[in-house]
């Protein structure tokens, strides 16, 4: 027993020294790939995140032209806090010019462009409307009936915006996963074709093993682990990748902790338990694509 | 210990390598198979370790129908016969004593067994002294008698080799020839196919000549024609 896993071992680490170039080639590939398949789990975590964060207070926000007088903004105010029944009066809450301009500060960071046109003179203020009913309906027909008071610029709606990102995340994820998974085939082609390479190479060893008796799965189980060990390297390195961009991500966005953005942070624990998942697919995917290589080209 | 019974084989429409062969060889018997190149003898050799399955007849070696045995199986039938071939068939990353160690270690012999039968078949071939040499440091003969090492060192029941001394100078084939005689000496069958009529007819064993796919001769203590 001990001869045969040493045997294995001795093998595949002479097989890996041989096809240095084609070894590295097939790990970057499951290596982005992998990542690819990573990323698009926590992407979707994030809008999930998101999503839900919205889903619980859904919102409806009334702007102020910012050059409505007191007496309107009062008089916007006493429509809003005069329908108890579909409103939550306690949680309604007023930012001023200055309080949205510093809240633009931070929500259009990355978008300077944006910035520069506002200054606190022509930001509209506005009201932050957190309704006592789900019924997306009558919040519509509320915020409509706003809409026409004498003052208000605009009326916007989170599921509005709820509907916007749930349409970018599909996006994101149909995308992502289209690329991840076309990777994952070149990846898996890349070790199928290592292994066809390494076998070539030791092609009269293994006529010399099949005429004196060895077993296929004698024959089989280095290459398989060959092939495990690029996937599983791959793994790895998707790994390192994958916990970097997160941490990079989380950096950034903590800046924005009292916005609705920092509901895009992914927990560590979800993000181990998606590392773990790569080390396995990529582990699985290697010894399973080699095997099959290796069972197609051992026919002596 | 084999038994052909109507084996029929072809390689394409055209081609028949085999027709209606039947034959039997005892156990501890040496046969010469004879005859032109490509009257088949080496599909006769690979149809006895199942390189090869017939259309037509039946194959059996030490009791067993071999074709119709699982793939899986397979290995082990081969554990039994050893085989030597023209070009020896030698890995020349390896020395004399990993070649014929090589053998052991892929059917799971642990060490022990393989330091201690190694040397002893190595002895019988008479290249104790050349363990640590590698294939192209060896002459023709001294590969061939590796390649024997290497076919008999696990003790099968069978020899099969397929024009063993097709490379060898006389002198070189004959010395081959007396080793596979003291091989077949300790009760191991050999079946051998060759057109080399010196050798044949200094042998005096049984011959069984083939023509272009069929068996046209049988006879013990026969000369090559």
């Amino acid at each position: 027993m001990l001869a045969r896993v040493s045997y294995a071992f001795r093998e595949t680490w002479a097989s890996f020294k041989r096809n240095v170039t084609l070894t590295a080639a097939a790990v970057v590939t499951s290596a982005v790939s992998l990542l690819l398949v990573g990323s698009t789990f926590l992407i979707q975590r994030a809008f999930d995140n998101l999503l839900t964060r919205w889903k619980g207070d859904v919102e409806l926000i009334v702007y102020v032209r910012s050059d409505a007088s007191a007496e309107q903004i009062a008089f916007i105010q006493e429509a809003i806090e005069s329908q108890p029944g579909i409103i939550d009066v306690s949680k309604l809450r007023y930012l001023d010019q200055a309080e949205s301009y510093a809240e633009a500060q931070k929500l259009f960071a990355g978008d300077p462009g944006t910035l520069r046109l506002l200054t606190p003179e022509n930001i509209p203020s506005q009201f932050k409307v957190v309704p006592t009913t789900d019924d997306s309906n009558l919040i519509r027909e509320l915020g409509e009936s706003f809409r026409g008071i004498e003052g208000v610029r605009e009326v916007a709606y989170a599921q509005d915006v709820f509907d916007v990102v749930s349409r970018v995340s599909q996006f994101i994820r149909v995308a992502t996963t289209v690329m991840s998974i076309v990777l994952l085939i070149v990846a898996i082609g890349l070790i199928w074709n290592t292994i066809r390479t390494a076998m070539f190479a030791r092609r009269r060893e293994i006529e010399v093993m099949k005429l004196v008796g060895a077993t296929n799965w004698f024959i089989r189980i280095p290459f398989m682990l060959e092939g495990l060990l690029q996937g599983l390297i791959g793994g790895v390195l998707s790994c390192a990748g994958l916990w970097g961009l997160n941490s990079a991500w989380s950096n950034a966005v903590t800046d924005f902790n009292d916005t609705e953005l920092a509901a895009l942070v992914v927990s560590d624990g979800y993000v181990r338990w998606v590392m773990i998942m790569l080390l396995v697919i990529g582990a699985a995917a290697g010894a399973i694509g080699s095997g099959i290589a290796a069972s197609r080209f051992l026919d002596v | 210990m084999i038994r052909l019974e109507n084996v029929t084989k072809s390689y394409s429409t055209e081609v028949t390598a085999l027709r209606d062969a039947s034959f039997e060889v005892a156990k501890g018997e040496f046969v010469f198979l004879v005859g032109p190149s490509g009257s088949g003898k080496s599909t006769l050799l690979r149809l006895m370790n199942r390189q090869e399955q017939p259309e037509k007849g039946a194959v059996w070696v030490a009791g067993k129908d071999i074709n119709t045995m699982p793939d899986s199986k397979v290995p082990y039938l081969r554990r039994n016969i050893g085989n030597i071939f023209q070009d020896y068939k030698l890995l020349l990353n390896k020395t004399v004593f990993e070649n014929v160690a090589f053998a052991l270690e892929v059917i799971g012999r642990p060490k022990h067994v393989i330091r201690q039968q190694v040397p002893a078949v190595l002895d019988l071939v008479g290249l104790s002294d050349k363990e640590d040499r590698f294939p192209h440091q060896l002459s023709g003969g001294e590969q061939q008698r590796v390649s024997i090492a290497r076919a008999f060192v696990n003790r099968p029941l069978i020899l099969l080799a397929d024009e063993p001394t097709g490379n060898l100078d006389p002198a070189t084939g004959e010395g081959i020839m007396r080793l596979l005689d003291r091989i077949n000496n300790t009760g191991t069958t050999v079946v051998m196919a060759t057109h080399d009529q010196r050798i044949v007819n200094m042998m005096r064993r049984r011959v069984v000549q083939l023509d272009r796919g069929v068996i046209v001769r049988d006879q013990e203590r026969g000369v090559y024609d």
